[in-house]
């Protein structure tokens, strides 16, 4: 996969009637149903809903952590449903960040090292202390998760996530875990990679609020699409509130 | 059954794989005890039987030969209850079919069955008839590998004389529980036999009329601790006859061999067990101590609910139980298995009327209490933790651990180079000490283990190597009855396919050093004797000075004798003078107590002429040779036995050897679980720990292989450096299994050489491998998205 740069316009991920079911038993659940679109380049995409709407399920398959049972999806010219588990991994390698709500650190390793994890593997990396600098703990890089705030330890995981050049920036609830003041924080300096670094930044929550701060917002029900609603002026993270 | 109980049938069923793992080390534990134990009773209730049925003589006196009436005077020392005087002579068997003169042990027995000494328990035919002189009673193993039966006549050559001999019966006796020949380690019943003749007729064959030359005694209830001041008093009575040995029971051949087989059963019916309970101890501790963790919030709520602090700790606690349960049935199961394999194995070299393996109640019993025991004691951690947990904090999530650095740290320009892996798995190692600790414990134990069985079995190549290739390196030796003169050699120079003939000279005597004093001899060998090379510990030739001494380490200890020192020596023939002698050399030697000197001057100090007493032969490898070699040796005069070295050798390798591979082969079985259960658990544990770690990784792009090498790596370093440490507990283990098992017959040689180091490592990495097998099984299996959204 090149990460050759594109038109701030092109599409990087495109979803084409993608549905999938989960099997739990004997009860098949649908967590999706022929969801189609698309996000583009650089922008940053909020998708809404209540829980069990379908918002994890589309950022697991988006990042390559899970496939569709129809459909298929496309990143950039590859056919991201036809890829083997190998195939994922190194989509997810070279491509994909994640930032989870519960951070996900290594307790055994420092920030500096939480971003090495991720910087060790990947073909392009960033220097893990720049990486740091970038969400402003490089004085704080030779702590240990146990050792941080739940906001500190966010922006260690996003280093960690931004440290490999990602194409694409995966949130699940970013702020979830964190109170108002730093829940923000954390949200513009997702605002600032993609102005920055023109990283592209889907995150999913269930905080209508913060949609406001995104590009694009797609609202889940059901496993399905119910609203696709261009934000032609984005709110600054600052403005926000909830 | 309670809810917790069913909670707790839950629990064990959900994690069967790592519960089997724990089960089977527990089920070796109590299997080596049950197998070890029940063959010491067996072995200890055969030989307590056997040698009362043959009222197993206290003592015995060999001697030159001595009248009765005189040897009666021993009869009447105080604390001697009785004794039996006997004829006892080597002789050779020419048997029909067979090329090579054998050799054989012919003793006298009453002419009519009377209970006696030493006495036999006939197996096929009967005791001596009337109708001939000439009867011969075999023992039974000799009878049975040539398939003699009662009828049939055998050839033994007495007193030079080829004498014809009916076979009436074949029997065993409680002296030759181990059946061993002169100079021999392991029976050899295919070369070597016993043969029960009339007094009578050993008498005449002998001319031995009214005289005997060998005393056998028992003594009064309770003077078992005084043999040696008796002995010493028969001795003295009976020195003008010449004594050639005084034999307490304890050094008694056959019962030193059973004897030391059986207290090494005890011992390793102690040590054996101890090591794999104390490695089972260990990994239930680290499971129980995760579960108690795992559980935490469950602690809480059956707290909040009412549940008393013993009804939780005891649940815990069953949860050892119950595996110590099931590792106590299988081991039961396993125990009397294996042990009669044992027996089996110990009735190939040992003889007895009846040796079989028994079911004791009471030893599973006690193998049941011991791995519960070991079981509860595994769970005392764990279920303590759940004891101190408050219900409101025990609810709460658990709090992330304080991270803090390492020692490793410390040193800087290391700790920069490693990877974030490498640091992950140090971390991981160094901060999870009580699980690193128990599987380094148990890779430890493992490797003692391995390493005592691959010592046994170089020991035991050592010591055949050192005594049957370098140090005797003639082919056959021919023992004369009586001292021959040097036309002796000459004869057996001129023997077919003999490349070269050496002389021998065994002198049997007296050493006395300052206070210390023991029964022995000199074998005279000549000065550039190739066939009879004495070696130093490193195994180089130490060669036969023209004067003096060359005494075995074993000896020279026993006499308290240095290089240089001078002994006394009384040869028990000719002038009896007690001689200066310098002992010029220490040599090494595994078996017996030998001393060299030079043939020469040996017949100088005995004022004669050069004389003999066996010659050494060095023969071609042509078989039709060898053939006519052992024809004309069936005639050849005064020949009292014919050892034939290659035969020698094969036997030892045949036997010993193979019961050793026997016996390596479930040493590694055993390590094997030790390694393979420790470390399942370990890396199973670890695994679960950190579910949502690895899950995190392979969302990063980490591959299942990747994450699994950090398991591995984990599991590498515990078991790399478990092993390292155990080699030299294994190393000690082995030297001292040798020291328990040293005596004057017999020393196992402490030899460890690379092989020994190499193997066992590469053994416990190969466990370690087979075991991370599964474990990567388990990574390739997680389902790691489940693990990334569950709630910790």
């Amino acid at each position: 996969m090149s990460s050759t740069p594109t038109a701030p316009t092109a599409v990087l991920l495109r979803f084409e009637r993608v549905g999938k079911t989960f099997t739990m038993g004997e009860v098949a659940v649908e967590a999706l149903r022929d969801v189609s679109m698309e996000i583009h380049r650089g922008e940053i995409l909020a998708v809404l809903g209540p829980s069990g709407s379908g918002k994890s399920t589309i950022l697991n398959i988006a990042g390559g952590l899970d496939t569709a049972t129809t459909g298929e999806i496309w990143f950039r010219e590859h056919r991201l449903s036809d890829f083997s588990p190998a195939e994922l991994t190194c989509y997810r390698r070279d491509t994909v960040g994640f930032v989870f709500q519960f951070y996900n650190l290594v307790a055994n390793l420092t920030a500096r090292e939480n971003v090495m994890v991720s910087t060790e593997i990947s073909r392009h990396p960033m220097d893990p202390v720049e990486a740091l600098r970038q969400v402003e703990l490089e004085e704080r890089m030779d702590h240990f998760p146990a050792q941080m705030s739940g906001g500190e330890q966010q922006r260690v995981a996003i280093a960690r996530a931004l440290a490999k050049n990602p194409a694409l920036l995966l949130c699940d609830e970013p702020t979830g875990a964190l109170d108002f003041a730093t829940g923000k924080r954390v949200l513009r300096l997702l605002v600032d990679l993609k102005n920055r670094l023109g990283t592209t930044v889907i995150i999913i929550t269930h905080n209508a609020a913060l949609a406001q701060a995104a590009d694009r917002i797609i609202r889940l029900r059901s496993g399905q699409i119910v609203e696709t609603h261009v934000n032609e002026a984005p709110t600054p993270p600052e403005e926000i509130v909830w | 059954m309670s809810i917790l109980d069913r909670k707790l049938r839950r629990e064990l069923t959900s994690s069967l794989g790592l519960l089997l793992a724990i089960v089977s080390i527990m089920a070796v534990g109590v299997a080596c005890y049950i197998s070890m134990a029940s063959n010491y009773r067996n072995l200890q209730e055969a030989k307590t039987r056997y040698y009362a049925q043959c009222r197993m003589a206290d003592f015995s006196i060999e001697l030159k030969k001595a009248p009765l009436a005189d040897l009666e005077d021993v009869g009447e020392l105080p604390g001697v209850a009785e004794i039996r005087p006997r004829i006892q002579f080597f002789a050779t068997v020419d048997l029909d079919g067979f090329a090579r003169p054998l050799n054989g042990q012919v003793l006298s027995l009453p002419d009519r069955r009377e209970p006696v000494i030493d006495d036999v328990v006939l197996r096929r035919g009967s005791y001596f008839t009337d109708r001939r002189e000439n009867e011969v009673i075999v023992n039974d193993a000799f009878a049975a590998h040539h398939r003699l039966q009662p009828g049939q006549w055998i050839h033994l050559v007495l007193n030079n004389r080829r004498q014809e001999m009916l076979i009436v019966g074949t029997a065993i006796s409680s002296e030759f529980a181990y059946l061993l020949g002169p100079g021999a380690i392991v029976p050899d019943p295919e070369h070597f036999g016993v043969f029960y003749i009339k007094n009578s007729f050993a008498e005449d064959a002998f001319d031995f009329d009214g005289a005997a030359n060998q005393v056998l005694g028992r003594l009064a209830p309770g003077m078992g601790n005084r043999t040696g001041e008796t002995l010493d008093r028969a001795e003295r009575i009976l020195a003008p006859y010449g004594v050639f040995s005084t034999t307490p029971a304890r050094d008694q051949a056959s019962n030193r061999f059973l004897s030391q087989e059986i207290d090494g059963l005890r011992a390793f019916a102690v040590v054996m067990p101890a090591i794999f309970l104390g490695v089972a101890a260990a990994v239930i501790n680290v499971l129980l101590s995760r579960l108690a963790e795992q559980q935490r919030t469950v602690v809480g709520t059956l707290k909040a609910l009412g549940y008393t602090n013993a009804q939780v700790f005891f649940h815990f606690l069953k949860f050892g139980l119950v595996l110590g349960v099931i590792g106590a049935a299988l081991g039961s199961a396993m125990g009397y298995g294996f042990g009669g394999m044992l027996t089996s194995q110990y009735r190939q070299f040992y003889e007895f009327p009846e040796l079989n393996n028994h079911f004791y109640t009471d030893l599973h019993l006690t193998g049941l209490a011991i791995s519960l025991a070991c079981a509860a004691l595994g769970s005392l951690r764990g279920a303590r933790a759940v004891l101190r947990l408050k219900p409101a904090e025990a609810m709460r999530p658990k709090p992330p651990r304080i991270g803090h650095s390492v020692v490793l740290e410390r040193i800087g320009w290391l700790w920069t180079r490693l990877s974030t892996g490498w640091r992950m798995v140090l971390r991981g190692t160094l901060r999870n000490r009580m699980r690193t600790a128990a599987g380094a414990f148990a890779a430890a134990m493992g490797a003692a283990v391995l390493t005592n069985g691959f010592m046994m079995a170089q020991g035991t190549n050592y010591l055949i190597d050192f005594q049957f290739e370098w140090v005797q390196r003639s082919d056959v030796d021919l023992t004369f009855k009586d001292e021959r003169g040097r036309e002796a050699l000459w004869e057996a120079q001129a023997l077919p396919g003999v490349d070269l003939a050496e002389p021998v000279l065994n002198v049997a005597g007296d050493f006395r050093h300052g206070p210390y004093k023991k029964k022995g001899g000199i074998t005279g060998l000549v000065q550039d004797a190739r066939l009879t090379v004495p070696r130093d510990l490193e195994a180089k030739p130490i060669p036969i000075r023209a004067v003096g001494l060359t005494m075995s380490r074993k000896l020279a200890e026993i006499l308290h004798v240095e290089q240089g020192d001078v002994v006394e020596f009384q040869p028990t023939k000719g002038l009896r003078d007690w001689l200066a002698l310098p002992v010029v050399e220490i040599s090494e030697s595994y078996l017996g107590t030998s001393v060299y000197a030079n043939i020469e001057y040996m017949s100088r100090l005995l004022k004669e002429e050069m004389i003999l007493s066996g010659v050494q032969l060095a023969t071609d490898n042509d078989p039709e040779h060898r053939a006519a070699l052992y024809r004309e040796l069936k005639t050849f005069p005064s020949l009292e036995a014919v050892n034939s070295r290659a035969d020698m050798v094969a036997n030892l390798r045949e036997t010993l050897i193979q019961s050793m591979y026997v016996f390596i082969l479930i040493f590694i079985l055993f390590a094997g679980i030790v390694f393979f259960g420790s470390i399942l658990n370990a890396s199973l544990i670890s695994l679960a720990e950190r579910r949502r770690e690895i899950a995190t990784l392979r969302v990063l792009g980490y591959g299942p292989w990747e994450v699994g090498s950090l398991l591995l790596r984990e599991s590498m370093i515990t078991t790399v450096v478990g092993a390292l440490a155990g080699m030299p507990l294994g190393y000690g283990l082995s030297w001292l299994t040798a020291v328990a098992y040293e005596s004057e017959l017999f020393r196992f040689p402490v030899v460890a050489t690379s092989a020994t180091w190499i193997a066992t490592g590469a053994l416990a990495v190969a466990f370690g491998l087979s075991a991370h097998l599964f474990v990567q099984w388990a990574v390739h299996r997680l389902d790691w998205l489940e693990a990334l959204q569950a709630k910790e």
